[in-house]
């Protein structure tokens, strides 16, 4: 029996990049110039961090505004300790925060039935905008609200997030 | 020919409701909310009123007592996909004269508003 | 017989662990790169396990275990990635079919190992397995019998679904464990008692929903024509996180609503859009042109989704003489994880983890299918359950006439 060591990936071509799905309240990080994606966003939000100098680039898909609302381990699953998460995945890649870019996409409004106080989907956005801020790391592409779904590739080696929605052409931020 | 009076806020159920009364009834009004009921209830005063009850703004129970309390006389027949007994007696409470559940066939909606307003 | 949601939650995590330690195992002897989709402890009906399979051919391994727990379990991939892990694993242009079955064979018994140990290390305490059988069969016969057990009709399912990154095929490894050994794992697993389920009571649940799903497929028949049947409703348990992932990436239409009372949360009613087209056109007086979705279309999509949603909990509220209240229909034309995905955030502001009351329906002669998904909140799931006497359990129908009289 041949033992592959796992690290190989004989079954992508040279030419397309390696794709690395990103699920609900994970993260992940390349540093070889994969294409990150993460499907079916609603109120939640897509994270794309890139680092322009060194090519480093990570994606996170949070749900909830803030960890400190509910118990609960996985930093990930919210929007400030999920871009704390993927900050410092970054930097163990070895980026600095002066040199990343953020794009993010989702926090849809769409089946809010909250009929006073703003949307999971508003509160998010609001959220992500925070912590990034306080980490100095500036939103160079946004597309956000609205009242339907989201898909979001990111392509590490241009920085390029495609979003994508069921109705409507794609766009590239 | 009485005077009916539609509540419901879907519109395929209005076009139902409305293909199988107009033959026999004068629809006098169409709404989408209990709010709407109340105010085209009062400046038409129909024979009847086939009243929705999950509806935006207000409900059709809430909508039909403030008709019957007003206007004891009034017919309103509660038509609705609701079937909770709990609702039904809300409805009786609330001074509805008759109910159909949705889905229904033609000959129930004629057979309930015969039992209520007679022709 | 009482089951806290702490348990529960603990139960799931170990089924999702031992499926990553199976996952992991098999990318080390192949390559392939694959990861954990999803997670979920299902109660449902014997007869209805693995309807999911149908129509599909599938190989694997199986085993019995015994010990703490016992049951089988199964491990089964789909016939095409069969071939792909046998073709990883011995590569050359035709592998020799002998050495693809003892390939597959031998991955299969390593994942469960790592599967079956990682029960056995939480509980402290053995669980041994029978040596693996090979199996290829078609749809749900690939699985185990479910146990029998002359007090439960229902039994809890663990499922993990495997996903291959770049592929579109799957694995899925299923636990079928005995109901008594389970419930008293559970129950001595359980630290807490104001978080208790009564899990006797959710199958009581489960049977009433399970009449309201009738409700739901009759009452489409008849505003359609269409006949209609009513097939799985289940009740699963799943972290909040993997709630979305219920349903497809693929488009859907349909209805939702927030209800209100005991139980409170939210219903969703979906098609995919080639089903809510033929739906639509079966409920209008008129042909419609093309096989587009239009404003008609989608406002009787709004109606059948109301009455479907009636249908499907008025019997919980006449079975716990209460109201349940819902608010009117919001159409939803989106990717099926998008619609899901806010109804998820906003239960789990105040959860980790949810149920999921799952109900699908179908028709034999032409294409539609329908799902009907509830998201109930778990402080008020409780409380229905704790609220429910099992000897109501037929009362899911009021009787107008009576009230009306």
């Amino acid at each position: 029996m041949k033992v592959y060591d796992g690290s190989q990936s004989e079954s992508t071509t040279q030419n397309a990049p390696e794709r690395i799905k990103v699920g609900i309240a994970e993260y992940k990080v390349t540093t070889d110039a994969a294409l990150l994606t993460t499907s079916g966003l609603g109120s939640c939000i897509g994270v794309a961090i890139y680092d322009e100098l060194n090519g480093a680039a990570g994606l996170v898909h949070v749900m909830l505004p803030s960890a400190a609302d509910i118990d609960g381990g996985n930093r990930a699953k919210f929007a400030d300790t999920g871009v704390e998460v993927l900050v410092e995945a970054l930097e163990a890649a070895g980026s600095t925060t002066d040199a990343m870019r953020a794009k993010i996409a989702g926090g849809s409004d769409m089946l809010d039935f909250s009929e006073n106080g703003s949307s999971i989907g508003s509160r998010n956005a609001k959220q992500v905008r925070r912590t990034l801020e306080e980490y100095d790391i500036p939103i160079v592409g946004e597309d956000l609200g609205g009242d339907h779904g989201r898909s979001i590739k990111l392509e590490a080696a241009t920085g390029e997030l495609i979003v994508k929605s069921a109705n409507t052409e794609s766009i590239t931020l | 020919m009485p005077d009916v009076l539609i509540a419901d806020d879907s519109e395929f159920m209005r076009n139902l409701l409305r293909e199988i009364l107009e033959e026999d009834h004068q629809i006098v009004g169409e709404v989408e909310n209990g709010v709407e009921a109340v105010e085209v209830f009062k400046e038409e005063t129909p024979d009847l009123v086939m009243m929705d009850i999950v509806m935006p703004i207000r409900d059709g129970i809430e909508a039909t007592d403030e008709i019957k309390s007003n206007n004891p006389d009034a017919n309103v027949i509660m038509c609705t996909s609701v079937g909770q007994e709990e609702k039904m007696k809300e409805a009786v409470k609330a001074g509805a004269d008759g109910y159909i559940t949705k889905p229904f066939q033609k000959p129930s909606v004629i057979e309930a508003i015969e039992d209520v307003v007679p022709s | 017989m009482n089951v806290d949601i702490q348990s529960l939650g603990t139960f799931n995590q170990l089924a999702h662990e031992g499926a990553e330690e199976a996952t992991r195992s098999m990318a080390q002897m192949t390559g392939i790169d694959a990861v954990v989709d999803v997670t979920k402890i299902t109660l449902l009906n014997r007869d209805d396990v693995g309807e999911e399979l149908t129509g599909r051919e599938f190989v694997g391994v199986q085993f019995a275990f015994d010990g703490v727990l016992e049951g089988d379990t199964v491990l089964v991939f789909d016939a095409d990635s069969a071939a792909t892990i046998a073709d990883a694993l011995v590569p050359g242009d035709s592998p020799d079919e002998a050495m693809a079955r003892s390939g597959v064979k031998e991955i299969g018994n390593i994942m469960m190992s790592g599967f079956i140990d990682g029960w056995a290390d939480y509980v402290e305490a053995t669980i041994d397995h029978s040596p693996p059988e090979y199996i290829e069969k078609s749809g749900a016969d690939v699985l185990p019998d479910a146990p029998t057990d002359a007090d439960h009709q229902q039994v809890f399912v663990f499922k993990s679904q495997i996903e291959w990154i770049d592929e579109s095929v799957n694995f899925y490894i299923y636990m079928l464990p005995e109901y008594e050994p389970l419930a008293e794992l559970m129950m001595e697993q359980a630290d807490t008692e104001d978080d208790a389920i009564p899990i006797d009571k959710l199958q009581t649940f489960n049977e009433m929903t399970t009449k309201g799903t009738q409700k739901a497929a009759d009452n489409v028949e008849m505003m359609t024509g269409i006949p209609t049947d009513a097939e799985v409703t289940q009740i699963s348990f799943a972290p909040i996180t993997d709630v979305p992932k219920q349903v497809g990436t693929e488009t859907y239409v349909g209805t939702v609503v927030e209800f209100t009372g005991t139980p409170s949360g939210y219903l969703m009613v979906l098609f995919d859009e080639v089903s809510a087209v033929t739906v639509a056109e079966a409920m209008m007086p008129i042909e419609m042109e093309g096989d587009e979705l239009t404003d008609q279309h989608t406002a009787a999509i709004e109606e059948l989704g109301n009455i479907m949603t009636s249908g499907f909990v008025d019997g919980w509220a006449n079975v716990l003489q209460t109201s349940v209240e819902h608010t009117p229909p919001r159409v939803v034309h989106d990717m099926g994880r998008a619609i899901v995905d806010p109804l998820a955030a906003q239960v789990g502001q105040h959860q980790e983890h949810a149920f999921i009351i799952e109900s699908e329906m179908k028709t034999e002669d032409i294409e539609f299918e329908s799902e009907i998904l509830a998201l109930p909140n778990e402080k008020e799931l409780r409380e229905a359950l704790e609220a429910l006497d099992v000897e109501r359990a037929n009362e899911t129908q009021a009787d107008v006439e009576q009230i009306f009289e």
